[in-house]
């Protein structure tokens, strides 16, 4: 998804994490806890909304993640674990069918959590009338689609309540990915009564929901800039709770973040660029990676001179991506190897990372930076579109990193004879509607893997996309990744190959030009211990955190 | 009797010399228009010609700096990033130090700056010289300053004029308008432009425009009522001159010294609520800069990188003391209550 | 006066009509849409959304529902802030950034009106060259630059008050000292100005030629004859409030209007920018009227006609 709605990426790969987790908490022994458990936590954006069929960002998603709790919980290596539901269970049917059995919990207003709240949850979510903006990830399951699409029933949606405590779900195709979505909070159940009870406003404060996860949400009136999560004394495994107290607090400004971190009012602050760039030696950094590659899309219908693959090959040349990671970023972001991120998915056969897998020769040469053979390229482009000159506009989001980082590639593009670029900084949204409108000649745009799997980034640039904002075409590209959804969905090892061509026609092609992965800079108290932290998704986890001595 | 003639010798009389005649009637001193007098009052006070010596200076660097820049304001290296300010050798305040985690190192070191190029006010995150950045920084930010003042002028001016001139029922109107208008916070009005024309210098000028002539048209709005019953129009109407000529004749000059009073409390504002924009972030686009943006920039690592914050802001701060104390003193000078 | 009073919240009431009206229209000209993810959402979910946010209605349709709506207190449905009315998130904001902007105005305005008469008082010395100054000096330099200044100095290295954040009273004065800036230098200016036009008028010299003490001459006379017109500044400075607070929120952290104002007009969230800003328009034209009325109830130069008086 869009840089900034991230929300909910469900990311196979190894997740990063702050202590070895052999069981986080059990190893902590009694004596090593601090005695004030209270972890003082910044997020730099409001909460909007805590009803998880309708939330879209990160933020929420991490809060439910941490309030509620569905049938898996992820470790931070991104393996499913036993959460509501008794054990990990394996598909039967082909992998059309699975059934949970689940394990006696209750709601924090005392009633317990049945699979019917389960299937209640999931047919919410998918009915057009919620307008759950995650409703695709139920694809696959039963007639999701089709009820999605207005076509069939909620009722009819694959999931059923065999009695309370079994719930058996029915696919229309296998989900490689099945287990992580079932520790997606967009998968979590919810209490019928609650919701009805409260209807359009349920999940807008904290008093309007209930949880049933190893916190409850507490002081948030829906608009404010703090809440507090307070330890859930009806959890079913309250046992491992160790924090009795996570406080939020919306920090937007990156100096008084760090003012605060260092007069130690917050225990975990995220630097933007320059203030990360002046910490990069403080011993407390943490990097967090994540799974989003910032890319530029050319038009090729507006500017003719970007049909050409010299023209955009050259400009691609220009850019240093690692010096602009490194030097003009500085918040641990890394420059692209490829379209597809680093750590996003591991090949079916061998394990082995997509991102490097797909690094041949070509698309090396593809992310490399070389002046001399850029502007070589760049005359022979311009000779055989015929032009002298060529003024065109970079567009990008107005934060103070994406303006840096538009700064340093119009310095460099400029160094090829005749072209001449100018920057246009915009507020994200405004943005994003010019670059759907096709109303920009170069665009630095970023998308946030949704899922563990290729296919949530190869989907954008086929050409019938309506992300797809440049326009590219390429009739190899659009034939892969089809055959990736369709003929070969059941056969991972073609799929995979299918999905590692089309990257690699994409970087060969220039189709677009990935700069960089971004990653996040902390600054987290070196007491706190046991953060589980995936890539992507519900990021965080608190349920075996603690405060040590 | 009535017939009998007065007799008066011939000589009672003596024709004058013509340039006699008219030296009797001459004021000893020169005399002077109105701008000529105000100038001469001007020029008494001290903090008012200073200002407007400092405000010369400023605009001739920044104009100049299209031509002479010390550096290209635009020219990057990265290497040299966030280099503290250096003067030749290098003595107090200049000497190209930096506090990195608490221990003073020379920066210009560390970055492998060879010896004798050094950068009098430092660089920026991308080691482009800020003394240049912040001229060219100044200049953009005048010229944003002057393009709201120009239409400001413009559409201020003629607006007062008309809505007090035809007063009744055609000031009611205006004057509702200006009100709708007043109401409507600048800041949608900057988000408009930004939206319907490209983000920049041109879009952000406007909105400064469109929102900041309100004031001049209040105040000229209220000196035409005074001045429409006064006697030099009333005798202008009599003989017949017309509408136009009234107001360009008679009135603007009689106003003029509101309008330069009032434009220059509007180049200031300008420059600040560019300064604004900057800080929620829509301002001017990168790569160009205007003090607010320097600013901006500056006050995020102003811990870390003082320098990148404070010479933006003295910057500014002269120009806005220079623009309010020669504002002061040309109000001084133009209100005849001061006259002395 | 009744009259006159009626007839301007009358003017007020249509004034604030139109603008509801541009705002509503400009803001239909916007690209902007509830969705964050369109791309990914089914046809008829889509329209149900449309549904929900009231857009499948012709645009005159939707405008009378706005207006409608906007008489009862509906604001509409929030954007970024799913399933949350507008008139609530104003509801719940607008504390603290009234709370801060009243503070601000007191705190501005006494130390600017005594700064303003010291120096008129002592005009043409020292101190009236430095009051000057200073009051410039608080119209030159930025308001996030003082905040951040104030923050790093007296917040965290001198550890006086909170750095930032919204939890009590003490949380307040950093951000109020930061706003009351902007009030203070101009009151302190315009006060300096007043103040000596009056002490040069004839009942002053008439007040002096019977013998009143210096102190009883600005305390009696002076001082309350010069504070008429600065009243006259209160419409204009709380505009410059709304403003700098919008910054001031963002830097102390502080649950404010302002700063959700940034945020929505940096998130396309058009029902809440249409929502704030009548919210500070209506703020602006009642800050206006009261002016008025208060003006001529204390200066008995202006009688209130008909008519309207100009500020």
């Amino acid at each position: 998804m869009w840089k900034q709605v991230k929300k909910i990426g469900l990311v196979a790969a190894a997740g990063v994490m702050v202590v070895p987790l052999a069981g986080g908490v059990s190893t902590a022994k009694a004596a090593s806890l601090a005695k004030n458990q209270t972890f003082k936590m910044m997020v730099p954006t409001e909460l909007t909304s805590m009803d998880n069929s309708k939330t879209t960002d990160l933020y929420a998603a991490t809060i439910q993640n941490n309030t509620g709790e569905g049938l898996y919980r992820l470790t931070s290596k991104n393996k499913a674990v036993p959460a509501l539901a008794k054990s990990v269970v394996k598909s039967t049917n082909n992998g059309l069918q699975y059934t949970f059995h689940l394990r006696h919990s209750k709601w924090s207003n005392g009633t317990p959590v049945t699979a019917q709240d389960f299937v209640y949850s999931w047919q919410r979510t998918v009915t057009p009338k919620t307008s759950s903006q995650y409703a695709f990830l139920f694809e696959g399951i039963k007639n999701a689609a089709a009820i999605a699409d207005g076509k069939k029933q909620p009722s009819e949606l694959g999931v059923k309540a065999i009695d309370d405590y079994t719930l058996q779900v029915t696919m229309e195709k296998p989900v490689p990915y099945f287990d992580l979505l079932m520790a997606n909070p967009t998968f979590f159940p919810q209490n019928k009564k609650v919701v009805e009870k409260y209807g359009s406003e349920y999940g807008t404060t904290s008093a309007k929901q209930v949880y049933n996860g190893p916190f409850k949400l507490t002081k948030w009136n829906g608009t404010n800039l703090k809440w507090t999560l307070v330890k859930n004394k009806d959890y079913w495994d309250k046992r491992k709770v160790k924090l009795n107290k996570i406080q939020y607090q919306t920090v937007k400004d990156p100096s008084t973040a760090l003012n605060l971190y260092q007069s130690g009012d917050l225990d975990d602050v995220t630097l933007s660029s320059e203030m990360a760039k002046q910490s990069a030696n403080n011993k407390d950094k943490v990097i967090r990676k994540m799974a989003s590659t910032f890319y530029l899309e050319y038009n090729q219908k507006k500017i003719p001179a970007f049909k050409n693959k010299k023209i955009r090959q050259a400009i691609s040349l220009t850019i240093n991506r690692q010096k602009l990671a490194k030097d003009v970023l500085s918040d641990g972001s890394t420059a692209a190897k490829g379209y597809v991120p680093e750590g996003l998915a591991n090949d079916p056969k061998n394990g082995k990372d997509f991102s490097a897998e797909a690094q041949g020769a070509a698309e090396k040469a593809a992310v490399a930076y070389n002046m001399k053979k850029a502007k070589k390229l760049w005359a022979e482009g311009k000779k055989e579109v015929g032009i002298k000159k060529l003024n065109v506009e970079l567009m990008g989001d107005d934060k103070d990193s994406s303006k840096k980082i538009l700064e340093y590639m119009q310095n460099s593009m400029e160094k090829l004879p005749g072209l001449k670029v100018t920057n246009q900084n915009l507020p994200f949204k405004t943005r994003l509607s010019r670059s759907v409108d096709g109303k920009f000649d170069m665009v630095m745009t970023a998308w946030n893997g949704d899922f563990g799997d290729p296919i949530t980034f190869m989907d954008l640039l086929t050409s019938t996309n309506s992300y797809n904002n440049g326009k590219w075409r390429n009739a190899s590209y659009d034939k892969n990744v089809s055959a990736s959804k369709n003929a070969n969905a059941a056969n991972p090892d073609a799929r995979w190959q299918n999905l590692l061509d089309a990257e690699n026609t994409l970087m060969t092609e220039q189709g677009v030009a990935p700069v960089y992965q971004q990653n996040e800079f902390h600054l987290v108290n070196s007491k706190v211990k046991g953060i589980v932290y995936h890539q992507t998704g519900a990021s965080y986890d608190y349920k075996t955190t603690y405060i040590a001595k | 009797m009535a017939d009998e003639k007065m007799q008066l010798p011939k000589d009672a009389f003596e024709p004058l010399q013509a340039t006699e005649q008219l030296n009797s009637e001459r004021i000893a001193a020169p005399s002077l228009t109105f701008l000529q007098d105000a100038w001469r009052r001007l020029k008494k006070n001290k903090a008012a010609v200073i200002s407007l010596w400092v405000l010369v200076v400023i605009i001739i660097l920044a104009v100049g700096s299209i031509w002479f820049s010390p550096r290209n304001p635009n020219a990057q290296n990265a290497a040299y990033a966030n280099l503290p300010p250096k003067i030749g050798g290098g003595f107090w305040g200049f000497d190209g130090k930096a506090n990195i985690a608490g221990a003073v190192v020379d920066a210009y070191k560390q970055a492998g700056v060879p010896k004798g190029t050094y950068y009098i006010l430092g660089t920026d995150y991308l080691g482009r010289d800020l003394l240049s950045r912040i001229l060219f920084g100044t200049r953009i930010s005048l010229l944003v300053a002057f393009v709201a003042t120009f239409f400001d002028l413009v559409i201020g001016v003629a607006y007062g004029m008309i809505s007090g001139w035809y007063g009744g029922r055609v000031d009611t109107i205006m004057q509702r308008v200006l009100e709708v208008i007043s109401s409507v916070p600048n800041l949608v009005v900057v988000i408009l432009m930004i939206v319907v024309f490209k983000p920049g210098i041109f879009s952000i000028s406007m909105a400064i425009a469109i929102t900041g002539w309100i004031t001049m048209a209040r105040l000229i709005r209220a000196q035409t009522l005074k001045m429409k019953d006064q006697e030099f129009i009333l005798a202008a109407r009599t003989l017949g001159e017309s509408t136009r000529k009234i107001a360009l004749k008679h009135l603007l000059p009689n106003l003029s010294s509101t309008i330069i009073i009032q434009l220059m409390f509007t180049i200031p504002t300008a420059i600040f609520f560019e300064a604004f924009l900057s800080f929620i972030g829509i301002g001017i686009s990168a790569p160009n800069a205007s003090l607010g943006t320097l600013l901006n920039d500056g006050y995020k690592t102003f811990r870390f990188l003082p320098y990148q914050m404070w010479y933006p802001a003295a910057v500014l701060s002269i120009i806005m003391i220079a623009f309010n104390l020669l504002a002061d003193g040309l109000r001084d000078a133009f209100d005849p209550r001061t006259r002395g | 006066m009744r009259k006159y009073i009626l007839k301007r919240v009358l003017y007020m009431l249509l004034t604030l009509f139109l603008i509801a009206t541009i705002t509503f229209f400009l803001m239909k000209l916007l690209p902007g849409t509830p969705y964050q993810n369109q791309d990914k959402m089914s046809a008829s979910q889509i329209h149900m959304m449309n549904v929900q946010y009231g857009l499948n209605k012709p645009v005159w349709q939707q405008y009378l529902i706005y207006i409608f709506g906007m008489v009862h207190g509906n604001l509409g449905i929030s954007f970024q802030f799913s399933s949350q009315p507008v008139s609530y998130l104003i509801a719940t904001r607008i504390g603290p950034s009234l709370q801060l902007g009243i503070q601000a105005m007191i705190v501005g305005s006494i130390l600017g009106i005594l700064l303003g008469a010291i120096a008129a008082i002592r005009k043409n010395t020292w101190a009236d060259t430095l009051a000057t100054l200073l009051a410039i000096l608080g119209m030159s330099i930025p308001n996030f630059v003082f905040a951040v200044l104030l923050q790093y100095i007296l917040g965290f290295k001198l550890k006086l008050f909170p750095i930032a954040l919204w939890d009590n009273f003490s949380s307040s004065i950093l951000p109020t000292i930061a706003l009351a800036m902007m009030p203070l230098a101009e009151t302190a200016r315009f006060m300096r100005t007043e103040m000596i036009d009056v002490l040069n008028s004839d009942y002053i010299m008439l007040a002096r030629a019977k013998g009143l003490t210096q102190a009883g001459v600005v305390w009696h006379h002076a001082l309350r004859n010069s504070l008429i017109p600065v009243i006259t500044l209160a419409g204009p400075l709380a505009v410059n409030l709304m403003t700098g607070s919008m910054v001031v929120e963002n830097i102390f952290s502080i649950p404010g209007i302002g700063e959700q104002f940034v945020k929505s007009i940096t998130t396309n969230d058009y029902p809440t920018i249409m929502g704030v800003t009548m919210v500070y328009s209506l703020m602006l034209v009642v800050v206006i009227l009261i002016v008025d009325i208060l003006y001529g109830i204390i200066d008995p130069r202006i009688r209130l006609s008909g008519s309207e008086v100009n500020a």
